[in-house]
């Protein structure tokens, strides 16, 4: 049971390990952004405290999204809870809204997407229906 | 904020998700995809606010390279926002 124990230790270490090494990586692109935005440059500690800052950041946001999700009697975390976990700083709070709402809009524009193209092909195969599509392309066209 | 599209910088929804599940307390708990591409832009906010808020630091002070002393001093306000 032990060994057990501390292989699963030893796992989530390796995990942790490459998921810090990922963030760091990320952080390194993002800070060269605003090196170059900004005609400044970054020392290598500097990059590796963000990055250190931005893991532990990760629990804390994590622990809050269960917690809401939980609240909220579901356990698939969802765009309000992270819209919720923005909620500290208006402008914050008004970035992450509009960008959740950029990805519902995308959404249907998927959705409305495959549907057309359902429709049409359903269209070919009975004329009835296709008189239907027919028509319906038509008050689009109007509207 | 500025539209950044056309960059190549930023979190994975992938990473996002595995750097969640890590913290998780109950092993049931999943993040929805548009949760895991919202999460992983809160995140590339939090970085750019960082390192910006540091260079702004940095600059105040006259300097060309932005240190650890520079983030210090941006910190706390930086936690209070998030």
């Amino acid at each position: 049971m032990a060994a057990a124990a501390a292989a699963g230790d030893e796992e989530r270490l390796l995990l942790t390990q490459r998921l810090k090494a990922a963030v760091h990586y990320t952080v390194g692109c993002l800070c060269q952004e605003v090196e170059e935005d900004k005609d400044i440059r970054f020392s290598k500690q500097s990059i590796a405290a963000i990055s250190e800052i931005t893991f532990r950041q990760c629990e804390t946001f994590a622990r809050d999204l269960e917690m809401f999700a939980r609240h909220a009697k579901r356990s698939t975390i969802n765009t309000e809870d992270v819209k919720l976990l923005a909620r500290r700083s208006s402008s914050l709070l008004k970035y992450i809204t509009q960008k959740s709402d950029e990805l519902a809009s995308s959404n249907l524009e998927q959705k409305e997407k495959r549907k057309k193209k359902s429709s049409a092909a359903k269209g070919e195969r009975t004329p009835g229906e296709k008189e239907a599509a027919v028509t319906e392309n038509e008050d689009s066209n109007m509207s | 904020m500025e539209e950044r599209d056309g960059r190549a910088g930023g979190f994975r929804k992938d990473t996002v998700d595995r750097l969640l599940r890590l913290h998780f307390r109950d092993g049931r708990t999943r993040v929805n995809g548009d949760a895991q591409l919202l999460m992983a832009e809160m995140l590339n906010v939090f970085v750019r606010e960082a390192a910006a808020r540091a260079a702004r630091q940095a600059q105040t002070e006259d300097l060309e390279k932005v240190d650890i002393e520079h983030l210090e001093k941006v910190l706390p306000q930086l936690l209070l926002d998030f």
